[in-house]
């Protein structure tokens, strides 16, 4: 058949050219941003993508940080008033919205999508454009609730906004809960775009020769958290719009004088809050296996168990909601259900303990930061899981529910099983992102500051629950007796801010005069460190193909037969353009090359769209109307982001 | 490096590709498994109203009725089956098919999103009348707000066909759509059962 015009991306088959080989400078150009400030609005690729995500990620940390540290100040002594009690709600529904919305789950979406198209041999993300969108709405999410904040229009009816506390205009009359569904609406949204192209990148674009059986496990881990993320995230939309709904347009869901009912709330809202528990801690312990894996220098113990035990920690999460609320009233048979299955989270949880035991128990471990990162994950993360077996029991919890107890071991939860995580990855991972190490002796204090602050604060409020002291409260009285111990975890929050410090003190001065990294600084096994620090626009020069689980301790041998994915795939690298965005498209289970994925390029349309979407939520906080509006100026700009046919495609 | 065999002959790879082999196809396939868990949640929302409420519907409030809605399910139906029709026609080559399966297809869809307006402005109650309206009205709104955005969509799609933009190889644009469009004729159905069967049962 003719070419025609209409040839959208190109020829269908691109036979290899004569003088193959591979050019750095073609590839910068085809991938390389656009100049000037056009650029920074339009580029789409994945490292700048993923960075930003998780820089705006730390940020929002910091941010979450100070409110703790501000209500930890008002809670240090009995009868304090150094914030009112309107906002000290405020303070706790944003330090709450902040750290699981804000900075938990994006950042580690950030990681994602900066490594995954290293760590499977890919040249970007799958959908390129989609990621930069996601990027954007969560920041126009971001900005929206804390321009709320700072005017004194904060949400307030805590994290989980129960109903119908939130869906009530005559509870909250303020317009903090309507910045609220706005803007979680708006970050649901990023997420669930992020999910589905993680999914589909790892399903698709892994190197020729990567099967199921060979990718890395961080990359099983967030593959998890993604399908999670697709699942869960849906419900809190939902629940989010019913309320938007109950309280701008007069719906009654939760409203039990008009049929309503808001036990519904807390069960579609908890169908998602406790997997979303699991899409902060699946990552996480993708990063453990990666940093476990290069520092105990051996392969994963039980490489394929713990995959497996992800995808059933997983699913397990899908049946453990009702565990939020047990005190609300639930029938004996539910109670029973839920208890069951919130003890069952702990078999693949064991699993994976037992498996990273086994891996350092066998290794030969160097102890550097980021491992210390480790030992501090596990050590906080079982004492979390053990108060959670405690609180899957029932009666326990109808004694300590609401109480300090829950807040100790959600942090112990939280904070063990994703910041101590997430801190390894950084220390890991900075030196492939920069070209820096970050220095080792500061990192070794700000482990001993944080380790030390987070257990002096938190630990001692396992007691304070046992005494009785209620969360969410802005003060007590002081013959209560709670004053000592109040004193004594506000003084550890200080030292664990002050370990946070230590780390973003660490960053710059690593920038500035940090040690050069080089390719490959921890003798990693993964596909990451095979490119230079940091790694250029185009990735890889040359598409890698993939013969063993860690391709860069045992590269493994061509077939005899030259027979194999791998072996394809590396006949088949010269058809693989240079001049326009092209990656390997292989099958999902055996990493058969199938195709020349034609990646979009840099676009100004994630951005208008992203623009188009919070003006349709921002302006649903004042009437519906924006809502229609804003989905026609969406439509017009998806017609320009799909439009296939711009000058930037040369065929 | 020792050569035991001739290596054997080496494909071409092609750019476009269909069905599972596409990234693409699969992001269509993560968005609707995002709005079956939205619809299920729905669902399972009015099956939870329902059995907090004493009587559903409510007092006052009369059980939908049957006849228009069938009718309206009907032509739903029948504008998937147009889509479908018009998909099997360009795997053939067949562009004429290809164009009037999709026509039929947009006016059926119009026609669907009109008889639901017809209906539900015969209706003496609104959302904010009882639990029972909030839930029916917006899953009905949510529906409706699918089937004039595949329709929207249809448009766009529909202008590409005319350009002669889709050939039996390359048709992944207008396979993708398809399948969205048959996602929301069937997440209908379920739908239908809840609102206009269940409460007859």
């Amino acid at each position: 058949m003719a070419e025609s015009r209409y040839d959208g991306y190109g020829p269908q088959f691109s036979p290899p050219p004569e003088d193959y080989r591979p050019d750095p400078d073609l590839l910068t150009r085809t991938w390389g941003p656009l100049p000037g400030i056009r650029g920074f609005f339009a580029v789409v690729n994945y490292q700048v993508v993923g960075m930003r995500f998780i820089v705006t990620g730390f940020i929002f940390l910091l941010l979450g940080g100070i409110q703790a540290l501000v209500m930890r100040t008002q809670l240090a002594q009995p009868n304090l008033d150094l914030v009112s009690s309107e906002l000290y709600q405020q303070l706790f529904t944003m330090h709450g919205v902040t750290m699981m919305f804000f900075f938990a789950v994006p950042i580690f979406e950030g990681l994602a999508m900066y490594l995954l198209p290293l760590m499977i041999g890919s040249r970007d993300m799958a959908m390129p454009r989609l990621g930069a969108f996601g990027y954007w709405i969560y920041l126009i999410a971001g900005i929206t609730l804390y321009t709320g904040f700072f005017l004194g229009l904060g949400p307030d009816a805590g994290w989980f906004a129960h109903a119908p506390l939130s869906s009530d205009r005559n509870f909250t009359p303020a317009m903090g809960m309507d910045l609220w569904v706005s803007a979680i609406g708006m970050l649901e949204i990023s997420a669930l775009v992020a999910a589905i192209e993680i999914v589909v990148t790892i399903f698709k674009l892994k190197a020729p020769g990567m099967s199921m059986a060979r990718i890395p496990i961080f990359v099983w881990a967030m593959l998890v958290m993604a399908m999670m993320i697709i699942f869960a995230m849906p419900a809190v939309l939902l629940v989010t719009v019913a309320v938007g709904l109950d309280r701008m347009a007069g719906t009654h869901f939760f409203n039990a004088a008009m049929g309503g009912d808001p036990t519904l709330y807390q069960h579609v809202f908890w169908f998602f809050g406790h997997p979303e528990v699991y899409i902060i801690f699946t990552p996480a312990l993708g990063v453990v296996s990666a940093v476990l894996v290069t520092f105990a220098r051996r392969p994963m113990v039980a490489y394929s168990i713990v995959a497996l035990s992800f995808i059933a920690m997983g699913i397990l999460s899908f049946g453990v909601w009702v565990h939020h609320f047990f005190a609300v009233g639930i029938p004996p048979i539910g109670l029973s259900f839920f208890a069951v299955a919130s003890m069952m989270v702990s078999i693949p949880s064991g699993i994976q303990m037992f498996a990273f035991i086994g891996t350092v128990w066998t290794g030969r471990p160097i102890v550097n930061t980021p491992f210390l990162f480790l030992i501090g994950f596990v050590v906080i993360f079982v004492l979390g899981g053990v108060t959670g077996v405690m609180l899957a029991a029932v009666p326990f919890n109808w004694q300590v529910h609401d109480s300090y107890f829950v807040v100790a071991h959600l942090h112990y939860v939280l904070i063990g099983g994703a910041l101590f995580p997430l801190f390894a990855g950084l220390y890991y991972w900075f030196p492939k992102w920069t070209g820096k190490l970050l220095d080792e002796t500061l990192g070794k204090w700000q482990f001993a500051i944080m380790f030390v602050g987070f257990n002096v604060t938190f630990f001692i409020q396992h007691i304070l629950g046992f005494q009785g002291m209620a969360r969410r409260v802005y003060t007590y009285d002081a013959d209560l007796g709670w004053g000592t111990f109040n004193m004594v975890s506000t003084v550890g929050s200080f030292v664990l801010a002050a370990g946070i410090l230590v780390f973003v003190f660490n960053v710059f001065w690593s920038l500035w005069r940090g040690r050069d990294a080089g390719q490959d600084p921890w003798l990693a096994p993964t596909l990451e460190w095979s490119v230079p620090s940091p790694p250029p626009q185009y990735t890889f020069l040359e598409p890698p193909v993939v013969r063993s689980l860690y391709p860069l301790w045992d590269p493994g041998a061509p077939d005899p037969e030259f027979d194999t994915a791998a072996d394809r795939g590396e006949r088949m690298r010269p058809q693989i353009r240079q001049d326009v965005r092209e990656t390997f498209g292989t099958s999902i289970m055996d990493g058969e090359p199938e195709s020349r994925v034609n990646l979009r390029d840099n676009s100004l349309w994630p951005f208008f769209a992203a623009l188009a979407v919070g003006f349709a939520f921002v302006g649903s906080m004042f009437s519906l109307w924006f809502f229609p509006i804003g989905a026609l100026l969406f439509y017009g700009t998806m017609i320009g982001w799909h439009w296939p046919f711009s000058k930037e495609i040369a065929t | 490096m020792s050569v035991h065999t001739e290596p054997p002959a080496t494909p071409l790879l092609p750019l476009y590709v269909l069905g599972s082999r596409s990234p693409t196809w699969w992001g269509m396939i993560g968005l609707i498994a995002i709005e079956i868990v939205v619809f299920g949640g729905l669902i399972a929302m009015y099956f939870w109203l329902k059995l907090a409420n004493p009587s559903w519907p409510p007092e006052g409030i009369a059980v939908k009725p049957l006849l228009l809605p069938t009718i309206n399910t009907v032509i739903l139906i029948a504008s998937g089956v147009a889509m479908i029709v018009a998909k099997r026609a360009i795997v053939r080559g067949n562009q004429l098919v290809l164009k009037l399966g999709q026509v039929v297809a947009l006016i059926l869809g119009l026609v669907f999103f009109t008889l639901k307006i017809v209906e539900y402005s015969g209706y003496d109650y609104d959302w904010s009348t009882h639990a029972y309206g909030s839930i029916t009205w917006t899953m009905t709104g949510f529906h409706a707000a699918h089937v004039i955005s595949v329709v929207f969509k249809g448009i766009i799609v529909l202008l590409m066909s005319l350009r002669g933009m889709f050939r039996p190889d390359r048709h992944l644009a207008f396979e993708v759509s398809t399948l969205y469009w048959v996602f929301v004729v069937v997440i209908w159905l379920p739908l239908y059962f809840t609102m206009y069967i269940s409460p007859r049962l």
